[in-house]
């Protein structure tokens, strides 16, 4: 007790000497300040301030020669002050550019501001505080509402993909509420989340954020990720919500209907074809013909009872509906102002048995409120519930059976919908069935989440520009999940006895409930200070304690039915029952500081550090120090640059360079404790059986972060009065101590492995560019923005063994090799003869080419040895990560109509299927009808008939083919695409129109998502876009095309 | 105010920062060493970690390692890698000497033992009889340990205290001791193991005692000693062979056998066993006896040493129900009728008729047994009025461990047809299809759809192709069709493979003290009358292996009878197993059965390089041990 005392006060005393120790060192700086100040001889001079001939009231004019001289112009304009008849007066404005004029005696001096170029003045959110985009000095990108919303879909990154630079996102399946998207900066790895200044869940949390909610998302590409500390080593993407504004309530009701479909499925063969390849398979393979030439025409012609059965159709919807809604009021009094809304999303599946869907219900209300003249309170509040319907089989399997089902069989014996066939074609089930809730069961996940937090912020009212901050937050999530495993029957046809002989599947029914809940409470005490030293020097310094920490508790239950009753726990059997639970927690605590510095807004400088100790690392080895500096040069503030070069109105030079860490392996690596889990168990008397504990493992002590160095050199070039824009940067990022084994042979009688350790390192590096263009001719305005991120991750050490000899080294060294290639054959055309095959070099191993036919895919003997073997790999081709991601936005206005087209595309990488996709017959199943097209002899049964040529080899079962499924270009084809990601046509209502009627506003629009893809045919089947999924299969829920309808309604 | 405000602001910052370290945090999933050993029940857990890691070759034995219940193993047992059954699917048989590989696990087990060996000593709160009976215990589980590691890879390290990592990994280098010595030590530790350990438990009785260690003794010297005898029988080379790591002189046979007979006498003379209702009234009683002592071996305390349990379906459950019923009784799960016995294996049973022989299924009127070569018309097959009359008369463990064609199981006539003779005298035979003669429809398979019949069509891998599926341990209840889901117990060790032993033992070695010729005849007998035969046979070699086969079959001691008998390379040269296949012959009405003696389809030839005999040792670069020979 007594120690845990000392160290509250410990504690406590630290926090306390931190806090007034920033106070003392910014009131040491403030009373620098006043120390300058002086008096002179004076004259009264006056002016009006305008722009574009309207008054401006609030602009500071102050002395140039005195800089604690200054007033500032009423509503009318107008000021007064005293100078010196030889002083040089400063205008400035927020917005506007500042102006020097000299007073030269005169007691008048009228002047006409112009407007600053707007995407300067941009307010930018950066990691605990905001900044002028003008003064950034690190990569900072930043997409604001109305661009998020040009695209409709249910998940926030589709809404982001192709518009944010180096924000590289990929979507890797279709399914509704799956929320799977890659999201990554940069091609580093998953971000970090932050969201209205706390560190808040992952990338599938952030994909189901209400983009209505959003007013802001501020990506942070580089070391000024470093602010994050441990975890940002990929980067940060901060989300800031809308607030409340001071004036009359406004209510907004957006929503969007539509209905969607796959972008594309590959087809698959028909009856007549399926038999006519299964036929060729036999005969290829040197047996009698797998069916009658009468039998095969009948299939051919589809005669009754030769009909063909697509698996598909029957199993899936042409379309599936969405909807969006939200509902949200904004406005405020002069002491609070508030955005509150409510929303619901409806995402709807493509299964005909309606078993997958997924419902959003958000809410959020954000609170701020002046409690006294200093003291500004807010409060935020948000909430979510949402729900995944499943089938009782995964898409993977559901999928497998539309494809691998065979069209002779049916989805019911004899067209009665009480006897679904039982089939086990290419190892699928029936997928009707097993789609269907009533037969096979269903899952069900539902994700309850609540987020709040509360600000105060004191400005100290006798020391200008100091702020003190704190904010406290707490989040909860519940995630409840029901999973029906139901046990079914599915029926074989005894023609003899006319009778439907049941076949029981997954006996006995398992219902299973899990539960897991969540709970994270961030605490934050800031003290921020910023000042304007002698009119120049603009100085920010802003230190920020923080502790998070979390804890969660999970647990699982399940009971059997031998005879199913009710989808309730209670109504299962009591033998059997099953259950699971852990609770787990952590924490982490920080110091962090950021000072910045300008001069005159051209000499930019930052520093910034963050000190940050994690719970997961032996507390002699948990705390670690990431700090970052950047600085940028305004080139055209200069006024050499200035005066000469006129059309370009920025140029900024900038570059950043810190250190980030990155959490590696589980926590708790350093404890040597024995485990439950791992261990045997026994059964030492008769229906009791003992869990055993396994001993523990060899642990690493020494394990910590990995650690990132970050570099990045950007330009910023503005032309034109800001018209166009163009930012450039390429970066670096070394990681160092990433996690592998080290090489010390431990003989294998040592009976323990070793821990892994901080050994390995990689370096990525990539490029980066963007540009924007905007115009008004007339009533006409148009805007093209263009984004290019290109970039690869190079292992650089691998800690791993001495090569055997070269051939090792040139086949499995890593080292300083770019990652994520694959090495191949070289496939280098078909055999065109059996001639060819006779003199080609060996292929297919201890068979030679024996198996080989016409038609075979033929390789590259590489080493000439006339062998084709494991030597004759190259590496041809990148794996399946896209290095290179593009976008193109063009936007268009014109008398209430707006149109707004995105193309986006992702290049570099490849896409390989495996099983029924790039197998004929696999499993004995059904193939795709692309192998139709294939070598095959022009009458199957007249063996000496001559061959007809195809694109595919001849169809042969997986026993009897050769190398032809060797990994080559046939199979790992590039995914490389372009498409037209989403285009919207919109028009706004007059609004003299709608006022009559009691409205603001109101815009109704159409648009699409997904319309157009450009990219190798073969892969466009699939998209190009979604991810091979488990096992390389391609069974996975296909990525959607979506046409919708919607309206923004303001009143 | 303004103070008030700070103050507010200054008191919430030693609140949240004050109140606790949100770092000091410790795993939840974790338990230090300390509080483990600081009480029995700690121990007690531990020690089910071992014993759950122990080799012991049950159910969830198989080609990919122990514990694999919930693998997708194919459903390839042990006994499908001998003469004894195939699988219905797969043909291979041996994987280049890395079949039934067990190195690293083996020493992580020895590790775990080595560390409860050496913390025993110290934990204050066990009596000093209490720590005598624990470390005998560990000796016990390191003498099972290292007999698995002995058995196949010949001599290895002996690691008998907990190594600590170092970097300098020299240091951690044991080289392999002798074959012999390894041996010796496996033995030695049962004799620790037999010190101390009780004669029996109340409590936690499926944990080793002192006839457990005994059982241990016997079975491992038995091993030792036909190594020793006829290791020359296929003889290696090599330096594995001239530093004696693998291989045992002749010399030392009659030690070894003397150990065994000795180890087996203690138990048959003092352990109170006995065989489970050694005296039925008939062959049909036997088979009944001879079915439940494997379907729940609690009822039959007698005769079980040493049990493996397995109670909850679904988690710690096994799959034998799952992988081996015939087709027919699958009960839903998707690759039943996996475990085909061969017609090798069912040749092997004696008659009662003819006791003392094995009896070959004559199907011929020219009595012919050695002709595989399929259906030939110019022979007179005789017929048979069903598919299971031919097997009538054969030992009542036939009946019991495998089903035969047509017989009756979970309540289902098990259909094994491979084909018929149509009228006109057209064999169709392993191929689907069907005829009408005289208004009746007959199919190849017994049947018109795949649900109402187990044998022959290539289905899935789901039906016999040796005309036999398998029976012993399977549950007569319905079990869910998944893995996991039979909770059947195991016995590793029961009194009549001490039995066998001993036979064996005297047989081999022609040991004559304390009457042991006389009682090893007994022994044998007695098994044979507990399965059904009245009339005793003479002590043979030939006599006591039949019934070791006969008796043990399926336990999984097949494999390694071949291996320490150096008999598998002259079992499997070039070798196709076979199938008896019962086929309709419609030539004569009404219809009546023939069968066919012929090769297994879909078999690869197989052949066992005598190499095999050691499994060859993985890590030779990293622990810088002698490779086996031939590898």
């Amino acid at each position: 007790m007594n120690n845990a005392w000392k160290l509250i006060a410990q504690q406590t005393i630290k926090c306390m000497l931190m806090l007034l120790g920033s106070v003392f060192l910014v009131n040491q700086v403030t009373g620098r300040e006043h120390q300058g100040s002086g008096v002179h001889q004076q004259t009264n001079v006056t002016g009006t301030v305008r722009s574009s001939s309207e008054p401006l009231a609030g602009v500071s004019v102050s002395s140039v020669a005195n800089a604690s001289v200054g007033a500032s112009t009423n509503d009318e304009g107008n000021y007064s002050i005293s100078v010196s008849g030889n002083d040089t007066l400063l205008f400035s404005f927020v917005g506007y550019v500042p102006q020097r004029v000299a007073v030269n005696g005169r007691t008048r001096v009228d002047v006409e501001l112009l407007p600053l170029d707007q995407q300067l003045e941009e307010i930018v959110v950066v990691g605990y505080g905001t900044q002028k985009r003008a003064n950034l000095t690190g990569a900072i990108s930043t997409i604001q509402a109305e661009e998020i919303q040009t695209t409709t879909h249910s998940s926030l990154a589709q809404k982001l993909q192709g518009k944010v630079p180096g924000l590289q996102i990929r979507q890797n399946t279709g399914g509704p509420g799956d929320f799977d998207a890659m999201i990554n900066i940069r091609g580093f790895g998953s971000p970090l989340y932050v969201i209205d200044g706390i560190v808040r869940d992952g990338g599938s949390e952030f994909q189901r954020l209400n983009p209505d909610d959003i007013a802001s998302i501020s990506v942070l590409k580089d070391a000024s990720a470093a602010i994050y500390g441990v975890n940002a080593a990929n980067g940060v993407i901060i989300v800031t919500t809308k607030k409340g504004n001071k004036g009359k309530t406004q209510f907004q009701y957006n929503v969007v209907v539509g209905m969607q479909s796959p972008t594309d499925m590959p087809e698959i063969a028909n009856a007549a074809q399926w038999m006519e390849m299964r036929n060729d398979a036999a005969v290829n393979a040197g047996l009698p013909p797998y069916i009658s030439k009468e039998e095969l025409e009948k299939y051919q012609q589809g005669l009754p009872g030769y009909e063909s059965t697509n698996w598909y159709d029957e199993t899936m919807k042409p379309w599936a509906g969405q909807q969006q809604h939200t509902l949200s009021a904004q406005g405020g009094s002069e002491k609070i102002s508030y955005f509150s809304s409510f929303g619901f999303l409806r995402d709807n599946g493509l299964l005909k048995s309606n078993a997958i869907d997924y419902d959003r219900y958000t809410f959020r209300t954000n609170l701020t409120a002046d409690v006294t003249k200093n003291l500004t309170a807010s409060v935020e509040v948000s909430g979510r519930y949402d729900r995944k319907d499943g089938a009782g089989y995964s898409i993977f399997d559901i999928i497998r059976g539309t494809i691998s089902a065979l069209p002779t069989n049916k989805p019911y014996l004899n067209g009665n919908t009480d006897y679904p066939t039982h089939i086990t074609d290419g190892q699928s089930s029936n997928p009707v069935a097993i789609s269907d809730p009533n037969i096979s069961g269903y899952t069900q996940d539902v994700n309850k989440q609540f987020q709040s937090a509360v600000t105060l912020t004191y400005k100290v009212p006798f020391v200008e520009g100091l702020q003190l901050k704190g904010l406290a937050s707490y989040d909860g999530n519940s995630y409840l999940n029901k999973a029906l495993t139901k046990s079914y029957k599915l029926y074989a046809y005894d023609e003899a006895a006319d009778a439907y002989n049941a076949v029981t599947l997954r006996h006995p029914t398992v219902l299973g409930n899990g539960y897991s809940d969540m709970n994270r409470v961030s605490l934050q005490a800031h003290v921020i200070y910023n000042t304007v030293l002698a009119d120049s020097h603009n100085i920010g310094a802003t230190v920020v304690y923080e502790e998070r920490n979390g804890w969660t508790r999970s647990s699982g239950l399940s009971r059997e039915f031998q005879y199913f009753t009710n989808d309730q726990i209670d109504m299962g059997d009591q033998n059997n029952q099953r259950t699971s639970g852990m609770e787990s927690q952590w924490g982490n605590r920080s110091f962090i500081g950021r000072f910045t510095y300008d001069y005159m807004g051209k000499y930019l400088f930052e520093a910034a550090a963050r000190y940050d100790g994690s719970y997961r690392y032996h507390p002699d080895r948990r705390w670690g120090l990431f700090p970052v500096v950047s600085a940028g040069w305004r080139i055209s503030e200069e006024p050499f640059f200035k005066d000469n070069v006129s059309f370009v109105s920025n140029l900024k030079v900038r570059g950043s360079y810190g250190l980030v860490g990155e959490d590696a392996g589980d926590p708790f690596q350093y404890f040597p404790g024995f485990t439950t889990s791992g261990g045997g168990g026994y059964e030492f008397s008769n229906g009791s059986y003992v869990s055993g504990v396994a001993a523990p493992s060899i642990v690493n002590e020494q394990l910590t972060w990995f650690e990132s160095s970050i570099k990045d050199i950007g330009v910023d070039l503005g032309l034109f009065d800001g018209q166009l824009n163009l930012e450039f940067d390429v970066y670096q990022r070394d990681r160092s101590g990433l996690l592998a084994v080290r090489n010390v042979s431990l003989p294998n009688t040592f009976g323990g492995t070793l821990p892994q350790e901080n050994l390995n390192s990689d370096r990525t590096r990539g490029l980066e560019f963007a540009f924007g263009y905007a115009k008004a001719i007339g009533d006409f305005r148009f805007n093209v923005s263009g984004n290019f991120n290109f970039a690869r991750t190079m292992n650089v050490y691998v800690e791993r063994g001495p090569f055997v000899n070269s051939m090792d080294r040139w086949r499995n060294g890593q080292a300083n090799r770019w990652s994520d290639v694959v090495w191949m054959y070289d496939m280098i055309g078909q055999f065109q003869s059996e001639e060819e095959l006779l003199y080609a070099p060996i292929q297919n191993g201890e068979l030679g080419n024996s198996r080989e036919m016409v038609g075979d895919f033929q390789y590259r003997d590489v080493n000439g040895d006339g062998i084709i073997d494991g030597e004759d790999v190259l590496p041809l081709a990148w794996g399946g990560n896209p290095k290179m991601f593009y976008g193109l936005t063009l936007g268009a206005n014109w008398k209430g109509f707006d149109l707004n087209m995105l193309w986006q595309g992702s290049g570099n990488y490849s896409v390989r299927f495996t099983h029924a996709y790039a197998e004929t017959f696999w499993g004995d199943g059904n193939l795709p009808a692309y192998f139709y097209d294939r070598w095959h002899l022009s009458d199957p049964y007249d063996p000496n008939s001559e061959w007809i040529p195809g694109k595919w080899p001849a169809t042969r079962r997986i026993s009897d083919i050769g190398a032809m499924y060797n990994e080559s270009s046939v199979w790992r084809r590039d995914a490389s695409y372009v498409r037209l990601k989403s285009l919207e046509l919109g028009y706004s209502i007059n609004q003299q129109l709608l006022q009559r009627i009691g409205l603001q506003g109101l815009r109704i629009y159409v648009n699409g998502y997904n319309l157009w893809t450009i990219t190798d045919p073969f892969v466009k089947a699939f998209d190009p876009e979604q991810i091979e999924g488990a096992l390389n299969t391609g069974w996975v829920y296909p990525l959607s095309r979506s046409f919708n309808v919607g309206a923004n309604l303001t009143f | 105010m303004k103070t008030r405000i700070f103050n507010i602001l200054l008191l919430s910052v030693i609140f949240f920062s004050g109140c606790r370290d949100v770092l000091d945090l410790r795993p939840l999933d974790k338990l230090d060493g300390e509080t483990l050993f600081a009480t029995p029940e700690g121990v007690r857990v531990y020690l089910a970690n071992l014993y759950g890691q122990l080799p012991i070759e049950d159910f969830s034995f198989g080609r990919l390692g122990f514990n694999t219940a919930n693998v997708n193993t194919g459903g390839i047992a042990p006994a499908t890698q001998t003469d004894d059954a195939a699988n219905s699917e797969f043909s291979h048989l041996l994987d280049g000497g890395g079949n039934f590989q067990w190195w690293d696990q083996g020493y992580k087990l020895i590790r775990d033992i080595n560390l409860l060996l050496e913390t025993i000593p110290s934990v204050t709160s066990l009596s000093d009889a209490d720590k005598a009976t624990l470390l005998s215990e560990g000796h016990f589980l390191r003498a099972f340990t290292y007999f698995a590691l002995v058995k196949r890879y010949g001599g290895v390290p002996l690691i008998t205290s907990v190594q600590q990592y170092t970097p300098d990994v020299e240091s951690l280098k044991v080289p392999r001791s002798t074959e012999k010595d390894t041996w010796d030590f496996v033995l030695s530790e049962c004799d620790a193991a037999i010190e101390y350990l009780p004669a029996s438990r109340t409590e936690d009785n499926r944990r080793a005692t002192k006839w457990v260690a005994y059982a241990l003794k016997s079975r491992a010297a038995l091993h030792a000693a036909s190594l020793a005898k006829y290791w020359s029988k296929a003889p290696l080379s090599g330096p594995a062979v001239s530093q004696g790591l693998v291989g045992l002189e002749s010399s030392l046979a009659n030690q070894y056998y003397e150990i065994c007979i000795e180890a087996s006498r203690k138990i048959m003379d003092e352990g109170g066993f006995s065989l489970h209702k050694p005296t039925p009234a008939s062959p049909e009683e036997a088979t009944v006896n001879y079915m439940e002592l494997f379907q729940n071996p609690n009822g039959a305390a007698g005769e079980v040493i040493f049990t493996k349990g397995y109670t909850n379906p679904g988690s710690s459950g096994h799959s034998y129900d799952f992988w081996f019923n015939p087709n027919q009784t699958s009960d839903g799960a998707p690759h039943p009728g996996r475990m085909n016995p061969t017609l090798d294996f069912v040749d092997l049973y004696e008659s009662y008729s003819n006791p003392g022989h094995s009896m070959p299924i004559v199907t011929t009127t020219d009595g012919n047994v050695t002709d595989y070569n399929g259906f030939n018309a110019s022979k007179t097959y005789l017929r048979f009025d069903t598919p299971y009359d031919i097997f009538k008369d054969k030992d009542a463990r036939l009946w019991a461990t495998v089903v035969l064609p047509g017989t009756e199981w979970k309540g289902k006539t098990i259909v094994i047809q491979g084909g018929y003779i149509q009228p006109d005298g057209t064999p169709k035979i392993e191929t689907k299809d069907q005829i009408t003669v005289n208004g009746a429809t007959y199919y190849t398979y017994g049947a018109a759809d795949w649900t109402n019949y187990s044998g022959f069509e290539v289905y899935l891998g789901n039906m016999t192709r040796t005309g036999f599926s398998f029976k012993k341990f399977l549950s007569p209840n319905p079990v869910p069709p998944n893995l996991t889901y039979s909770t059947t117990d195991w016995i590793e060790f029961r009194y009549a493979e001490i039995l066998l032993n001993y036979a064996e033992a005297v047989v081999e070695s022609n040991y004559t003290a304390n009457g042991a010729q006389a009682t090893a005849k007994d022994a044998i007998n007695a098994i044979r009358r507990r399965a059904g035969h009245t009339v005793a046979i003479e002590l043979n070699l030939e006599n006591v292996l039949r019934e070791r086969r006969v008796e043990l079959a399926f336990e999984n001691k097949r494999y390694w009878d071949l291996v320490r008998r150096r008999d598998y390379h002259e079992k499997f040269n070039n070798t196709i197993r076979k199938a008896l296949v019962p086929v309709l012959d419609l030539r004569v009405s009404p219809a009546k059965y023939i069968f066919i003696r012929k090769n297994l389809s879909r078999e690869n030839p197989l052949t066992f390089p005598t190499n095999f005999y050691y499994v060859s040792i993985p890590g030779i670069g990293a622990n810088g041990l002698v490779q086996n020979p031939q590898y």
